[in-house]
């Protein structure tokens, strides 16, 4: 008998145990990824048989200003929204910290709410705050003195809704979890560094940011990950053309509004070579640093 | 048939797509209506049943060319639904301050110097009409208004890109930049509370657009109710025709199992027939201001019920001004099933025109470019 055999038949309870999920996996995720890979080689509508065409989808892709924005536009978005939420995120969760705060208990539902809230219906009424005409961000620009922007009517500015919407509602997730992170540093440390004369930047240098590491990269595969694969925003946000489209909604409106299923599905492979890329680098620079 | 949905028409052809790709024909809807991309889309995939016996012994009770965008090959593939016009709705009170006559809207030369007139005379307070910011520019203003006024073409007969050097194209999409660059557009977004705001203000004075808009204003207007008024498209002078008609039809799903068509069928037949009970039915949906469409049946088009005034329109008749639109139309563009994509890429240059960052001939060079690329060639169904 094999060797795989054998340790299949030594731990078949384990195996057994594990099935339901793996069956799943297989079904819904490797199979379906597996037949992505397939269809991006194919020009095929979803109602004709799919047609062999090899590389072609991948080389219009190249071609294609849509991608190119695609990629532009999520690219900035994963940079400006990582920046922005992990800074809100780690001041919030700073504040809500100190002992000094009163009414913690409310603080903290408060920050929460954003994320609760359903990001289309967000984008709906962040479409609303930034109307050119009678938005409230406009009002208050022009009660300042300011000339009104057209936020979603200039591809110059049409990212600046999207990426604000992105950070509002994902800063309370992260926010939660580095408040976890905080929380399980030890008094003691701190206690030690004040007895030294270390200034509050240095303890949150020295104590807080190291201990938080493991944490951090969490939050920033996370962040990467929903970056890479934003879509409400955007969608309901959408400015001139593809200006702040993103490379998600760009594979969604190419399969499902053009029924161009075989260019969506060359579009998800990048999309997937793209996220695989960055997360190695990340697991290789960490490594590199004995952070992991 | 277990239950009704209501989607969108976009969004019924994605499910029967989705559910022909799974094998699961039961959990096709029965019936689903649909524009003419739909149907060329889903009969290029044998998806919808051929009408054709049936329709051709009932088709002198229903007024003209009723299914000519649901005719491919010959075959009547879908049964009519509704046939409305291009109409142009105007702000009779604006028109009335500013001591400007209507009628000379009558042509395209008319709209424009009537936009110049109102933004002289209100000291640019007031818009000749609207611009919207994402893809119903295209939409209404393009493809159902001045393109096929102008018998432009996206493809030639054998499916060739020749919107770059079309004259069509240039006389409508050179007649909307010349709107745009003089100031005569408000820019909004189209179906949005602030639009509906800047209508009441008296800020917008026309609405050239399909007859469906008159929904709209009824169900969000309130300060400008009875002011409107509604007229025949505009025309260039050098073309002649009016409006071109948008249709919608009721098309029966090809999914193996005909069990409900006849009952289906009949369901459409008395829905468009039964006069006395279609007229209680618009009757009440006017009074929820829901929307509803003029009948493509003649004998409920000759009822008195289709002249009778309309409140919202100040008196005149808005069912008659629908049916009138209908004279002398201008054939629709040609549909094919690329043209779903086509629509984007079009779009997407005129959205950047909108946003200033293109003339309107880069922009058309630009579409003929992308949809070269894009698209290459498309595939006519004729």
């Amino acid at each position: 008998m094999k060797p795989m055999w054998k340790a299949l038949k030594r731990h078949r309870y384990a195996y057994l145990f594990i099935s339901p999920y793996l069956i799943l996996f297989l079904v819904f995720q490797l199979v379906p990824t597996v037949s992505t890979i397939y269809y991006s080689f194919t020009e095929w509508n979803g109602l004709r048989p799919p047609r062999w065409i090899g590389w072609r989808n991948y080389q219009l892709m190249f071609r294609d200003y849509m991608f190119r924005d695609a990629v532009r536009n999520t690219f900035l978005y994963w940079i400006v929204g990582t920046i922005g939420i992990m800074t809100l995120a780690m001041g919030i969760a700073l504040a809500l910290n100190t002992k000094k705060l009163r009414l913690k208990h409310f603080f903290k539902t408060a920050t929460f709410l954003p994320y609760v809230c359903a990001s289309v219906a967000m984008g709906l009424i962040f479409r609303m705050l930034f109307e050119e005409h009678v938005g409230l961000v406009n009002e208050i620009i022009a009660l300042f003195g300011g000339e009104r922007v057209p936020w979603l009517a200039s591809s110059k500015y049409a990212w600046f809704p999207v990426v604000t919407l992105f950070i509002w509602r994902l800063t309370p997730w992260f926010t939660m979890i580095i408040l976890s992170g905080l929380l399980n540093i030890s008094e003691e440390y701190y206690e030690a560094a004040l007895v030294d004369g270390a200034s509050t930047w240095q303890r949150f240098v020295h104590i807080t940011l190291p201990l938080l590491g493991n944490i951090l990269f969490f939050c920033f595969i996370t962040i990467t990950v929903d970056a890479w694969r934003i879509f409400n925003e955007s969608y309901v946000l959408s400015g001139p053309g593809t200006s702040n489209t993103s490379l998600f909604e760009l594979m969604y409106r190419s399969a499902f509004t053009n029924f161009r299923l075989g260019y969506g599905s060359a579009l998800g492979v990048v999309l997937v070579v793209i996220l695989l890329a960055l997360s190695l680098i990340q697991f290789v620079v960490r490594r590199r640093t004995g952070e992991i | 048939m277990k239950t009704v949905q209501i989607e969108t028409m976009h969004a019924g052809v994605q499910k029967i797509a989705m559910d022909h790709l799974a094998g699961a024909y039961k959990d096709m809807p029965d019936v689903i209506m649909l524009d003419t991309v739909g149907i060329v889309n889903l009969v290029d995939a044998g998806l919808l049943l051929d009408m054709t016996e049936y329709w051709e012994p009932i088709a002198h009770e229903f007024v003209e060319g009723a299914v000519a965008d649901a005719t491919i090959n010959g075959r009547v593939w879908a049964l009519p639904d509704a046939v409305r016009p291009q109409l142009l709705f105007y702000n009779a009170e604006i028109f009335e301050k500013y001591d400007i006559d209507p009628a000379m809207m009558s042509t395209f030369d008319g709209y424009l110097e009537a936009g110049r007139l109102l933004k002289e005379r209100s000291n640019g307070e007031v818009y000749l009409s609207y611009i919207d910011t994402g893809t119903y520019t295209w939409r209404y203003w393009g493809r159902r208004g001045l393109m096929p006024q102008a018998h432009a073409r996206i493809w030639d007969d054998d499916g060739n890109v020749v919107i770059g050097s079309d004259h069509g194209t240039k006389l409508a999409l050179g007649f909307l930049e010349k709107l745009y660059n003089e100031g005569l557009l408000y820019r909004t977004t189209m179906f949005s509370p602030p639009m509906y705001e800047a209508i009441d203000e008296g800020k917008i004075a026309t609405f050239y657009i399909g007859a469906f808009w008159d929904e709209f204003m009824r169900k969000n207007l309130t300060k400008t109710v009875g002011q409107w008024r509604v007229m025949n498209a505009p025309v260039f002078e050098e073309i002649g025709t009016g409006g071109a008609p948008v249709s919608t039809f009721f098309c029966f799903v090809n999914k193996g199992d005909t069990a409900y068509l006849d009952l289906m069928v009949d369901m459409w037949y008395d829905f468009q027939t039964n006069t006395e009970e279609r007229n209680a039915w618009v009757a009440e949906m006017e009074r929820v201001n829901g929307p509803y469409s003029n009948p493509v049946a003649l004998k409920v088009l000759e009822h008195p019920f289709w002249q009778e005034p309309s409140e919202f329109y100040g008196g005149q008749s808005f069912r008659k001004a629908e049916a009138d639109g209908l004279a002398n139309p201008s054939p629709n563009l040609m549909v094919t099933p690329q043209d779903n994509e086509a629509d984007g890429i079009i779009s997407a240059e005129i959205e950047k025109w909108v946003a200033g960052e293109q003339t309107m001939d880069q922009a058309i060079a630009n579409m003929q470019r992308e949809l070269e690329l894009r698209i290459g060639r498309a595939y006519v169904i004729k």
